[in-house]
């Protein structure tokens, strides 16, 4: 066991769901779930494996350039995050004066609508692949034929142990044919 | 810290154990936000569809936005009146079993500067008499000198009061070896086998004639062991029950070592793998010990808090710290069975008590959740089944399991009764011999998990009929359909099952279905499209018990003026919905569901009641005292497990229900319909109770004048009717019952206690006799019955089935499988919310298809236990692995509307077993007895 490398921490500046987060000093050693699970008890993004497999800890990268991507933070250190602006499962819903949720976003409605979760601990992985997938194919558009492919490229990597991924899918196919312009003829 | 409002909280007082007054927070206590069950559950009214049922689940809109749901999401900061400096903990476990366990060695981190806070150890234990519940077996830590009995045995739990610390420290330990150090080789540990029982039956003429011998009818074997070997009575034709069962077992051994010349006698070993829950919450546990009150206040998700409760404060109590109260706050949570007596929160417990005032939280990550949770019993099977080659007929069947329970008891011999129990599958067996033995070994603890002992039986039961199907060159449907089980036969332990079976039912319809009728067209079409893959379809069903044979639920119910209804009940929200199905349970009897519900309720004071000795091994004589107490039970609550929260958990609700309705609602709605001169608008037609029907969220009866859950709620406050019930139903294969005097009328109930609950409007007398603590007048039983001990013995009575026919491909160059597509057709009764029995069902089966191709650990050395192991080397299937687009299902229509609902959450999981290896077969002509039926098994017969 090595007996070097003390804790050394510095300054994270972050945005998280719009807000931007208190800055204080944060270990270098920290991986991003943890910031956001001890820091900012935001325990939506969830721990499932910590060896970035099964995908309950991934939250959306929003670029300046207005492209999203996914990104696991059980293996992602939180200084990676350092000036990026992230989506968690909590900022999708619109939400009242009081905090509470108003209106689901599409996904999140297509989700409950389906019954596609049991425990859920996997829900904020799938809600946030989901989105990431209906955000891109309102730009880059696919043929209807290659939706069900389409879904499954960007689903298959995360795990899920209750409901057999059916009632995920087929709430994702509803949620893209329920937002314009995310699939042509073909 | 902020300052405890006692007065704020409102905690349900538990009960007293061994001087420690126990305490569930009542999760609707405003003071508990983060527990806060109502924050979860979204309105019913939003959820609720007249006609047609539930639009969502009461949770679903919390999950999808990730509210904090999980005891994993709970931080001390969340708990209002803890203290909010939040510690975590680890611990530290030795992973060999061959060499003496000398201590730890922390100097490393000690130089680093991460010495933990506080390192707790077995020394700790025994200074402070903090000894493991005996349910348990061995201690909680390895003492310095012994040798590990397995692989992961605890040997220190390492304390910091800082989260930095405290992930730098645990990743370090993870990767060092040198921290648990071990001294002189010792042989591996051995110790007895934790149980072993045997079921003989030898049959009638008929199915349904007299058996000549079995476990209902004369007794269950329970040998002695010598030398960690079974030693079985003496077999004696006229001896007692034990001796008559051997000499029946010799004479069904000499017919199968010397068959008639018109028999098969097929014989084969099957093996089970070693497999995860991988519950993706995994354990965890938020603990603060308040030492100056001496209160225990514990986070944490359970499919069992009343065991909890109950041995924490045993523990608390034995133990020198001061105890003087216990606050379990149980959280929605998932399992499958691991979080059943689970031993993880006594850890967290201890944590908590050495936590220096600070909360501790000891959550494992998913190397340490590999290493120590429970796993599925590794099951070898050898099986003899005699037929009849002529007709198919099934004639002896013998079978001897040995279930692999690992190094801490932990249910290991009921799964191994309940998978032998379960190993004739949907066939009828004239004559049988069962034998099943739990044994201990080094491999980390094997205990309750979805399937439980079924999977592992049953699977092998219907690869085994496939295979003697083809020895006999008979279509594998024709001899299903041979030996079906029908209703009224009696099974293996000589019980005649509840209701009707559909299992010929189910045979019938899947033999209709396009992918078996279609199997030889499109082997060759796919064969000839993919030369390198070979195409099969596999068939298998299965019938499966649901219940653990002794079933103790509470349950109330409580009509408010305005209509609106709150449930309690002890079962536990595990993911299943169990939450969103108890609200609309109610609805068959008070039309529409309810608004609140609290689950995982322990405290039910108001009834009184009392238990004593154990209800799966009392004799008669020793009920037959107990039951002359009016308030005593066998059993006061079981877990949330084996597949009973449907009909079982569901069952006190419906009757609760059914009493607020019979002595609430329909009084005051036919006193309303005979309002007026001549009887009013019902005295022109004949207006009965059975004709009752709630339409709309409307009651009608024979034609009357629709009225509204909220008008005759009104007027049962009103009218002083009964409005609330609270209920206590015991079941042994059967349920108690008792005559109750409910509001001046007289009723025989399935239910063992009962009080009830008068509208506001009631009359001072009856006001003066509602005197428990939640207002309820509590009744007293007359003429109880309570199933016979005996029947223990049955073994199983509640059956649903559940078929699957795959299609698959096998690549012969990788012999990688890929399933094609698959349909199940499943019996459950009457569906509550048909979205959430038909979700089971695919979850169920991706965790059959995993049994079946891809889920496996060494036992030993390799395995888990050593601390290594991760999802990056167990394969959990993907939904590329599922066919999830192309898979369908058939549940069938109930029998009539009036069919219980049933439970179904492992039968679903267990025919996609069967019918993968089948396919196989089909496929490549080669029947597996070995599972997982890896690429590199089959590459191996290829």
């Amino acid at each position: 066991m090595s007996t070097t490398d003390p804790i050394v921490s510095k300054p994270l500046h972050v945005t998280v769901n719009g807000i931007e987060q208190p800055v204080e000093d944060i270990p270098e050693q920290l991986m991003m779930l943890d910031y956001l699970n001890e820091y900012r008890n935001l325990t939506g993004t969830r721990f499932g494996c910590g060896i970035g497999v099964c995908r309950a800890c991934t939250v959306i990268v929003d670029h300046e350039d207005g492209r999203s991507e996914e990104i696991r933070t059980c293996i992602t250190g939180a200084h990676y995050f350092e000036g990026k602006s992230i989506r968690t499962v909590e900022g999708h819903a619109t939400r009242d004066e009081n905090g509470d949720v108003a209106k689901l976003s599409e996904v999140q409605q297509q989700f409950l609508d389906h019954f596609s979760f049991q425990c859920s601990y996997c829900a904020p992985g799938f809600v946030n692949a989901a989105t990431v997938l209906v955000e891109r194919l309102q730009r880059e558009p696919v043929p209807r034929s290659q939706l069900e492919a389409t879904i499954s490229d960007a689903l298959e990597s995360h795990l899920c142990r209750c409901t057999g991924y059916v009632r995920y899918f087929r709430a994702v196919r509803a949620a893209v044919l329920a937002t314009p312009g995310t699939t042509v003829e073909g | 810290m902020p300052q405890f409002n006692q007065s704020r909280r409102r905690f349900l007082k538990h009960s007293v154990v061994a001087g420690v007054s126990t305490y569930v927070a009542s999760l609707a206590s405003p003071s508990f936000a983060a527990l806060f069950e109502q924050d979860i559950l979204s309105p019913t009214a939003q959820a609720w569809r007249p006609g047609t049922g539930m639009k969502f689940r009461l949770d679903g809109i919390a999950k999808v936005t990730g509210s904090k749901v999980f005891a994993r999401d709970i931080r001390a900061r969340d708990m209002p009146h803890w203290p909010d400096t939040q510690a975590h903990a680890f611990i530290i476990r030795a992973t060999r079993c061959d060499r003496r366990y000398q201590g730890i060695d922390l100097s490393a981190l000690e130089a680093a500067g991460l010495a933990p806070d506080r390192v707790v150890t077995a020394e700790d234990m025994a200074r402070d008499n903090i000894q493991v519940p005996e349910y348990y077996g061995p201690a909680f830590f390895l003492p310095a000198g012994e040798t590990p009995l397995y692989l992961g045995y605890p040997v220190a739990l390492c304390i910091y009061h800082d989260f930095a610390r405290f992930a730098v420290a645990k990743a370090r330990v993870r990767a060092a070896e040198d921290v648990v150090v071990y001294g002189e080789q010792t042989p591996l540990p051995e110790k007895p086998p934790y149980g072993a029982f045997r079921y003989i039956r030898v049959g009638g003429d008929t199915p349904y004639a007299p058996d000549r011998f079995s476990a209902l009818q004369e007794t269950v074997l329970y040998p002695d062991f010598r030398k960690r070997h079974p030693v079985w009575p003496q077999a004696l034709e006229n001896g007692k029950d034990s001796q008559r069962a051997m000499y029946h077992a010799n004479q069904l051994a000499e017919q199968l070592d010397m068959p008639p010349d018109d028999w098969l006698v097929f014989e084969a070993e099957y093996q089970t793998p070693y497999i995860d829950h991988f519950a993706m919450e995994a354990d965890n546990a938020n603990c603060w010990f308040d030492a100056e009150a001496g209160d225990m206040h514990l986070v944490c998700g359970s499919q069992s808090p009343a065991e909890l409760v109950e041995r924490m404060a045993e523990l608390h109590s034995a133990s020198t710290f001061a105890s003087g109260r216990l606050f379990l706050h149980p959280t929605y949570t998932v399992g499958y069975g691991s979080k059943d007596n689970s031993i993880f929160p006594y850890y967290g417990l201890i944590a908590g008590l050495y936590g220096d005032g600070h909360p501790v939280r000891l959550a494992n990550d998913r190397y340490e959740q590999f290493q120590a949770t429970m796993k599925r019993h590794p099951f070898t099977i050898r099986n003899r089944l005699a037929v009849e080659r002529e007709t198919g007929k099934f004639q002896i069947f013998k079978q001897n399991l040995t279930a692999n329970g690992g190094g801490r008891a932990n249910f290991s011999n009921s799964v191994a009764f309940v998978g032998a129990t379960a190993a004739q599958g949907i066939y009828y067996m004239p004559n049988s011999d069962l034998t099943a033995t739990a044994e201990f070994s080094r491999m980390p603890e094997a205990g309750s998990m979805r399937g439980y002992g079924t999977i592992q039986t049953m699977a092998a039961t219907e690869l085994m009929v496939d295979e003697i199907a083809d020895h006999l060159d008979m279509d594998p449907f024709e001899l299903r359909l041979a030996n079906v089980f029908k209703s009224g036969m009696k099974n293996t332990q000589g019980a005649i099952p509840a209701g009707h079976l559909r299992g010929e039912e189910i045979l019938h319809r899947a033999r209709q279905h396009e992918i078996w009728t279609q199997r030889a067209a499109r082997k060759q079409a796919f064969e000839a499209d993919h030369p390198e893959q070979r195409y099969g379809v596999g068939f298998a069903c299965v019938q499966k018990d649901f219940g653990h044979g002794a079933e103790g639920v509470f349950s109330e119910v409580r009509l408010n003026a305005d209509g609106s209804i709150e449930v309690r009940n002890t079962g536990a929200e595990m993911g299943t919905g169990y939450s969103t199905s108890q609200a609309a349970v109610v609805a068959q009897w008070l039309g529409q569901p309810a608004n609140t519900v609290h689950t995982a309720e322990t405290e039910w004071d108001d009834l009184a009641m009392t238990s004593s000795g154990n209800p799966y091994v009392m004799s008669q004589s020793e009920q037959e005292a107990a039951q002359t107490d009016p308030r005593w039970t066998p059993m006061l609550q079981q877990a949330s497990s084996a597949s009973n929260s449907s009909y079982y958990l569901s069952f006190p609700t419906i009757e609760a229900a059914r009493v607020i309705f019979r002595h609430g609602l329909w009084p005051v709605a036919l006193e309303y319909w005979q309002r007026g001169i001549g009887g009013g608008q019902a005295a022109p037609y004949v207006v009965r109770e059975q004709d009752a029907r709630w339409e709309q969220g409307k009651l009608t009866a024979n034609g009357m004048e629709p009225l509204s859950l909220a008008f005759l709620a009104e007027r049962a406050h009103a009218t002083g009717r009964v409005t609330g019930a609270m209920a206590h139903a015991f079941n042994r294969w059967e349920w108690s019952r008792a005559d109750y005097r409910i509001d001046g009328t007289s009723e025989n109930l399935p239910l063992d206690g009962l009080a009830v609950r008068y509208g506001d409007g009631a009359s001072q007398q009856k006001k003066a006799r509602m005197t428990s603590k939640r207002g309820f007048e509590l009744l007293t039983r007359s003429n109880p019955y309570f199933p016979p001990t005996q029947r223990n013995n049955a073994g199983v009575t509640y059956y649903s089935a559940c078929a699957t026919l795959v299609e698959l491909a096998v690549h012969t160059g990788t012999g990688e499988v890929s399933l094609l597509n698959h349909h199940s057709f499943l019996e459950c009764g009457n569906t509550i919310v048909e979205e959430l029995v038909s979700g089971q069902l695919q979850g169920g089966l991706a965790m059959g298809i995993g049994h079946a191709l891809y889920e496996d650990m060494p036992l030993y050395e390799d395995g888990p236990g050593n601390g290594t192991w991760n999802i990056n080397r167990y394969h959990v299937p993907r939904a590329s692995e599922v066919a999830v687009w192309e898979q369908s299902a058939d549940i069938l229509p109930p029998l009539s509307r009036t069919d219980p609902p049933k439970g179904i959450a492992e039968v679903v999981m267990i025919p996609v077993v069967g019918a993968i290896g089948n396919g196989i077969a089909h496929a490549i002509g080669h029947h597996f007895h070995r599972l997982p039926i890896t690429p590199e098994r089959i590459r191996e017969v290829l």
